[in-house]
């Protein structure tokens, strides 16, 4: 018997073997970036019928976003307004503001027909995730945590995975996302922004012992003088964070005094 | 290694708690489907296999195609926000309507609506409401289903072919106006019974308008004879109302109170009032029921005996005479001397509750009976305390159906007007010869009804009927009490209802939707035109202002916001007439017993479709009869002597005789059937309704019972003969599907015992010697402590735990409907129930138990079939129910044989499922010992149910959700799709939207904890009994916890490890010592292993 396979083939196994493991890497390496809501998602920024400037509004304007997501604090599902929202402002014999524009048409138009505006979902989650903005903006999650900076956006633009992984980063350390309520619509906040002396008098305000505060702050736990007022407190929180409040301070201390413990099981988000 | 749980050896004790006579004999059918999960198998048949393969490769084929088109593009989705907004609608937030419907079983049922963007998904009662609890009958639960049923009648028809509204009007007024002419002359009304007062108002305006006009009343489960006995007794317009938590005994003469034959306001709620084992051998009530068939009141009585039907004039005359003394009749003598003793002894036990005693007789028995029970209770002093006899409104005058059926023999009619539920060419008796006559007669008939059944497609002119939520209209309860029936959806397919019909009639309105108005583009927009008051509105507030004492807008929001009108029950009024009972008494046919050549037929309203009306509902046919467990159909039941005599098997057809008439019917064995005695369920064998009335050849499922009787009346048909025939009828029965394994299921005790001994539940059984650490299933268990620092925290969560008292559980249906209308729960149909595929997830256990056995009155059991119970020993079983739901382990064998993680534990003691990610395998099912899961077996959802089989293929028009009952499905619950498993998960959406309130409502606070029982599960809500107690057993406070720690308390199968989180409560047994076989009755509880 000869050879069948010529000598170039001894090698051929191992090539093949190499060749499908790069290709392997690069699949899974493409899935998981390409695949994932990260790439598919973010970025999503369809043309909507109205040309609405949530820029305009948002950000120049000053609306506050609970103005036209008017039910966002009580259900949820967050609405999007009705045209009467619209008229108050833009409605012939209210707020007559520019109430000739082209750019409205579609909303007249909606308005003489009854027939609604299709605005175009941007932010889709599967049917089986059931979301509730009402219990998030209610507990220091602000609106620009899931939705970005709207305040910036001419048109609305996925800014956010909003994958079941990314939820859970959130469930798992909330502290990096909550704020205080009257912050909560502020798209532009930062938590070097807040006084201190008034961050934890509001704590205090509320019933919490300085101890309890003491006691989220690093280096609290171990002191042997326990901080009694707000000035101690913020000393204490000096040293630990500097000179600026620090997200992670405010939210260590929320997370505890406002007993936030999001769940992290199937059934709070599926049923 | 595979570990097989060794289920500890069952004794020869007997099985004393069975399901079926099957199960009890230990037949090879029953032996084949026990411990396996679907009686069918665990994959489809070659059939079902076959077709889905070819399809699987067809359908693959596509869409791989199709596949790289799709994932192209992403799927564009709108948000639709109204134009105007809507007052009181937040989107996303269910709004509540408060409202009441008429009971089929008579009164009314006040309710709370939840509507989602203004579609009504769920009902509940109103606890507001000064009689009811939350409580309601599986009835009005399903009812909802009726307002989205497809197959329900949307257009008007004329001649049976479809018509417009416009023809329709000009008929009406054109008929309105030739009455108008000759006073209503050939002009009849038939009406149903019915407490809407402004009904009865516009019903006197047509009487006063065409004064020639003939005014009937029928219903097909007509109560004449009630009606008739009463008028004597307490005078006209009198009604008796019996309040049962006034009464510590209660006698009942076939009177089924708890299920189908009311006789309160409430009774159910009522009866259980008195029904708390913790009030000891003193405080609870005792109930006696003498009846031919079980009941649910039967299968809930303390003593409990056999009667054929024909008896119960005898057995009443006997108990009168007991009673009073002074009411001998002829009819007592007759009584054979078993229910002789019987009967007096009970006697004696109710002569001590004087005031607090009360006999109830069943509704469709003659006049004499009502009249013996009228004598009984007064000799018992219940009139003024248990019973109150209270004024109605005045009725208009009404006839009977017999009387028009003469008028129109005479010639005298010309045109019929139907305005009752019944269908009158179905149910009324001789109804073929009904429809003949007035076909020869000339006789033009006008319909109104919600199903195009056999008197809309015969009818001249049908009128398709409103659904209560849909229209404006007033109700009363028995005790008076008014509500207001608001609308809250437009009608859906333009249907009208009875109010309107009648404002119709005397011209007062259209019928039918407006015409949309054509827009006229060009025109400038006018000023919106002053919206027209609605006539039927306009004739209800007018009622309202008559009972409220003029229309005070507060007054009437008031009652729109509550449901009901403060103070507005009935006068108390009238008096026991003594002197008329001996006349109507005398006036009573003899009674015999049936005997073997001369059998008796009973006819009764069904506990699923009542008189027939509910056909269409596909909730109430899915759900088990309480006592047979029939789904689908009805069955001739036959007790085990006659059964057994007759050499029949289950299913097989036989023949009825009477006289003249006959029906083929197929036959099922009832254990607590009398002997010589057929019952048969009414309402079955309707044809041309569609897939789930009439099965997909619209032959009708089941038996028409209605063509055996000559007269509305006629209930007890006596001088029967069965003929056995060789066809077996497939029965579709639930009661040996998803059976346990294992051991004392049921704990029960009587009250003396359990006075004696109040922990007997605790060592009943295995429970007593359970050897430490012995689960299984390793996982979160128990509260965390320092020694159990992996165990539930029960500081910073909530903790969700139930109980079911056993002692108040009556095992009606209404939970199961409940369940499936919250929990979006599909119907598969008879032929995949008849298969074990039913999906409910509450199964309604109901046990028969015998206590001894076999010829020698042994108390063991041997596996020869000498020792089997006799006949004679199954027609004294006794009757338990068990609702069995998913358990909620904490821990859970199916959580760790799922290979996907869809079904986890929660931190709130919760076995959750992620629907999503369930692929289906079916361990959990097959790992579960309560065999609480359920699977998609098919896209039920999404095919029709008699096209499961042809998967993709099946008829493209009749494919995906029928877009009406999309409607109805709950938003925040998942509609799961083949090949996924499901279970109860105590209505996590419920438990999550409590919890999401209470972190809304107390923002920046850290009181995370809801208020004390402030949520309530669907089958909780609607449990008339409040069997159900479900709450947070973390907060001491809850009344969960104080039952849990009630002696009563024990779980099922405690000896595997599992540790629900669902618990029983043991049932107790109101024993009377002094009663025959007292000492038989649950004694046999405590032996069991």
């Amino acid at each position: 018997m000869g050879n069948f396979f010529p000598r170039w083939t001894n090698w051929l196994p191992l090539k093949l073997a190499i060749a499908l493991c790069f290709i392997l890497v690069g699949v899974t390496l493409g899935v998981t970036y390409y695949f994932t809501p990260k790439y598919t998602r973010v970025g999503y920024e369809p043309t909507q019928p109205v040309p609405f400037s949530h820029k305009i509004h948002a950000g120049q304007l000053g609306l506050d976003c609970r103005y036209c997501h008017s039910f966002v604090e009580a259900s949820g599902h967050s609405n999007v307004p009705t045209n009467q929202t619209c008229f108050n402002c833009h409605g012939v014999g209210k707020g007559n503001i520019r109430s000739n524009s082209p750019k409205l048409e579609k909303v007249m138009q909606a308005e003489a027909s009854g027939q609604p505006i299709p605005w175009v979902k941007v932010h889709k989650l599967p049917d089986y995730a059931y979301f509730n903005h009402s219990v998030h903006v209610n507990r220091g999650v602000s609106c620009v945590s899931c939705h970005g900076k709207i305040n910036e956006m001419e048109v609305v633009r996925h800014d956010q995975p909003l994958s079941m992984g990314w939820c859970l980063d959130c469930h798992r350390n909330p502290e990096l996302n909550l704020r205080p309520l009257e912050q909560i619509t502020n798209l532009n906040y930062n938590a070097g922004q807040l006084d201190r002396a008034a961050f934890y008098k509001s704590l205090l305000d509320k019933g919490v012992k300085p101890a309890e505060i003491a006691a989220e702050i690093p280096g609290g736990r171990s002191l042997d003088q326990v901080p009694a007022d707000v000035k101690g407190l913020v000393e204490l929180a000096e040293k630990a964070y500097g000179g600026q409040v620090a997200q992670k301070e405010v939210g260590l201390q929320l997370k505890k005094h406002w007993q936030i413990q999001p769940p992290e099981s199937c059934a709070a988000c599926h049923r | 290694m595979k570990r097989i749980w060794q289920h500890p050896q069952e004794p020869k004790t007997g099985r004393r708690y069975w399901r079926s006579v099957g199960e009890l004999e230990r037949r090879s059918e029953f032996m084949n489907k026990l411990g396996v999960e679907f009686p069918a198998g665990d994959t489809m048949d070659e059939g079902e296999r076959e077709n889905s393969r070819r399809d699987f490769l067809k359908i693959m084929g596509a869409s791989f195609g199709m596949m790289g088109l799709a994932s192209c593009r992403r799927p564009l989705v709108n948000i639709l926000p109204y134009t105007k907004h809507v007052e009181w609608v937040i989107p996303g937030k269910p709004l509540l309507y408060a409202t009441a419907i008429a009971k089929p079983t008579g009164g009314a049922q006040p309710l709370v609506v939840t509507t989602h963007e203004g579609r009504p998904t769920q009902l509940a009662g109103n606890p507001l409401h000064p009689t009811a609890n939350g409580g309601l009958d599986a009835f009005t639960q399903a009812s909802i289903l009726d307002l989205y049923d497809p197959a329900r009648s949307q257009r008007p028809l004329k001649g049976g072919h479809g018509a417009g509204w416009g023809g329709v009007n000009k008929a009406i007024a054109e008929l309105a106006a030739k009455a108008k002419s000759n006073g209503g002359q050939g002009l009849a009304l038939v009406t149903g019974a019915n407490s809407s007062p402004t009904a009865a108002t516009l019903l006197g305006q047509v009487k006063a308008a065409y004064p020639q006009v003939q005014v009937v009343t029928y219903e097909a489960i007509s109560r004449d004879a009630l009606r008739t006995a009463n008028a004597q007794l307490f005078g006209a317009g009198v009604q008796p109302v019996v309040n049962l938590s006034k009464a510590l005994r209660v006698f009942s003469l076939d009177c089924d109170f708890l299920g189908i034959d009311p006789v309160g306001v409430d009774s159910v709620k009522e009866f259980m009032a008195n029904r708390d084992a913790e009030k000891g051998v003193e405080g609870m009530n005792r109930l006696y029921a003498l009846e031919n068939r079980y009941t649910v009141t039967g299968g809930f009585a303390d003593h409990r005996k056999p009667l054929a039907a024909s008896m119960i004039p005898v057995a009443a005359a006997l108990l009168a005479s007991e009673l009073g003394g002074t009411q001998v009749s002829a009819l007592a003598a007759t009584a054979p001397t078993d229910l002789q003793t019987w009967v007096k002894r009970a006697a004696e036990d109710l002569k001590k509750f004087q005031g607090k005693a009360v006999v109830l007789g069943g509704s469709r028995y003659g006049a004499e009976v009502h009249a013996l029970v009228a004598a009984a209770n007064h000799a018992l002093g219940a009139f003024g305390t248990v019973i109150d006899l209270v004024k109605t409104d005045a009725m208009p005058e009404a006839g009977t159906l017999a009387e028009l059926v003469e008028s129109i023999k005479e010639g005298k009619i010309n045109t019929v007007i139907s305005l009752t539920a019944a269908d009158l060419f179905y149910d009324a008796p001789n109804a073929e010869g009904l429809r003949a006559l007035l076909a020869e007669k000339k006789v033009s008939v006008i319909h109104w009804g919600h199903l195009p059944n056999a008197t809309a497609r015969g009818a001249t002119l049908h009128l398709p009927a409103a659904h209560p939520l849909e229209a404006w209209g007033d109700i009363r309860t028995a005790d008076g009490t008014y509500s207001v029936t608001q609308p809250m959806i437009q009608p859906l397919y333009g249907g009208v209802s009875e109010i309107e019909v009648l404002l119709a009639l005397l011209g007062k309105k259209k019928l039918g939707p407006e015409a949309p108005k054509k827009a006229d583009p060009a025109a400038p927009a006018a000023a919106p035109a002053a919206p027209v008051e609605d006539a039927a509105y306009a004739a209800v507030r007018e009622t309202f202002g008559k009972i409220a004492g003029g229309i005070d807008e507060t007054k009437w929001n008031l009652t729109l916001r509550d449901g009901f009108l403060k103070g507005s029950t009935y006068q108390k009024g009238g008096s026991l007439n003594a002197g008329a009972i001996a006349g109507i008494v005398s006036k009573a046919a003899s009674a015999a017993a049936p005997t073997k050549e001369s059998l008796e037929v009973v006819l009764v309203p069904d506990s699923s479709l009542w008189d027939g009306r509910y056909i269409s509902n596909a909730w109430l046919q899915e759900a088990p009869d309480p006592v047979t467990k029939l789904t689908w159909d009805n069955a001739a039941l036959i007790g085990s002597a006659t059964f057994r005599g007759l050499g029949l098997k289950e299913g097989q057809k036989i023949c009825i005789k009477i006289g003249e008439t006959k029906l083929e019917i197929a036959a099922l064995e009832a254990p607590g059937h009398v002997a010589n005695s057929i019952t048969v369920q009414l309402g079955y064998g309707q044809k041309k309704l569609g897939f789930v009335a009439s099965d997909s050849n619209d032959a009708g499922r089941g038996f028409n019972g209605y063509v055996l009787r000559q007269d509305a009346n006629q209930y007890v048909l006596t001088g029967a003969k069965v003929e056995k025939l060789a066809e077996v009828y497939e029965l579709a029965i639930t009661q040996e599907h998803n059976t346990m394994e294992g051991r004392a299921f049921i704990r029960e005790a009587t009250a003396e015992e359990f006075k004696k001994e109040p922990g007997f539940a605790q060592v009943t059984g295995m429970d007593s010697h359970i050897p430490q650490n012995i689960s299984l299933y390793k996982g979160q268990v128990g509260r965390k402590t320092a020694e159990n620092p992996e165990g539930f925290d029960y500081d910073v969560t909530h903790q969700w735990g139930m109980t079911i008292d056993l002692n108040k559980c009556i095992g009606c249906a209404s939970c199961i409907v409940a369940c499936q209308s919250e929990n979006n729960i599909p119907v598969v149909g008879k032929d995949q129930v008849a298969k074990g595929r039913i999906m409910q997830w509450i199964r309604m256990d109901r046990y028969f138990a015998v206590p001894k056995w076999g010829r020698h009155g042994a108390e063991t059991e041997s596996t020869s079939s000498e020792d089997n119970p006799t006949p004679e020993q199954l027609e004294t079983a006794e009757m338990v129910n068990q609702p069995v739901a998913c358990q909620q382990c904490e821990a859970a064998p199916c959580e760790t044989v799922c290979p996907v993680n869809a079904t986890v534990h929660t931190e709130e003691g919760l076995n959750a499922m992620a629907y999503n990610r369930c692929i289906g395998t079916r361990y959990c099912a097959n790992n579960c010992p309560y065999t609480a899961r359920r699977f998609n077996w098919f896209d039920y959802n999404k095919r029709p149910l008699d096209e499961l089989y042809w998967g993709p293929l099946s008829t493209p028009s009749k494919t995906g959700m029928r877009e009406s009952l999309q409607l109805q499905k709950n938003p925040n619950v998942t509609v799961r799709m083949r090949g996924v498993i499901e279970k109860c998960t105590y209505c996590v959406q419920r438990l999550e939207a409590a919890k999401i309130n209470q972190k809304r409502t107390q923002r920046d606070s850290k009181n995370f904890r809801i208020p004390t029982d402030s949520v309530k599960v669907a089958c909780q809500q609607a449990c008339p009994a409040e069997a159900i107690e479900f709450g947070d057993i973390a907060n001491k406070d809850s009344r969960v916890v104080k039952l849990k720690d009630s002696p009563r308390n024990y779980e099922l199968l405690r000896y595997i490890g599992t540790r629900p989180r669902t618990s029983y409560l043991a049932r107790i047994r109101n024993v009377n010592p002094e009663m025959p076989n007292a000492a038989d009755i649950a004694a046999w509880s405590g032996k069991q292993f």
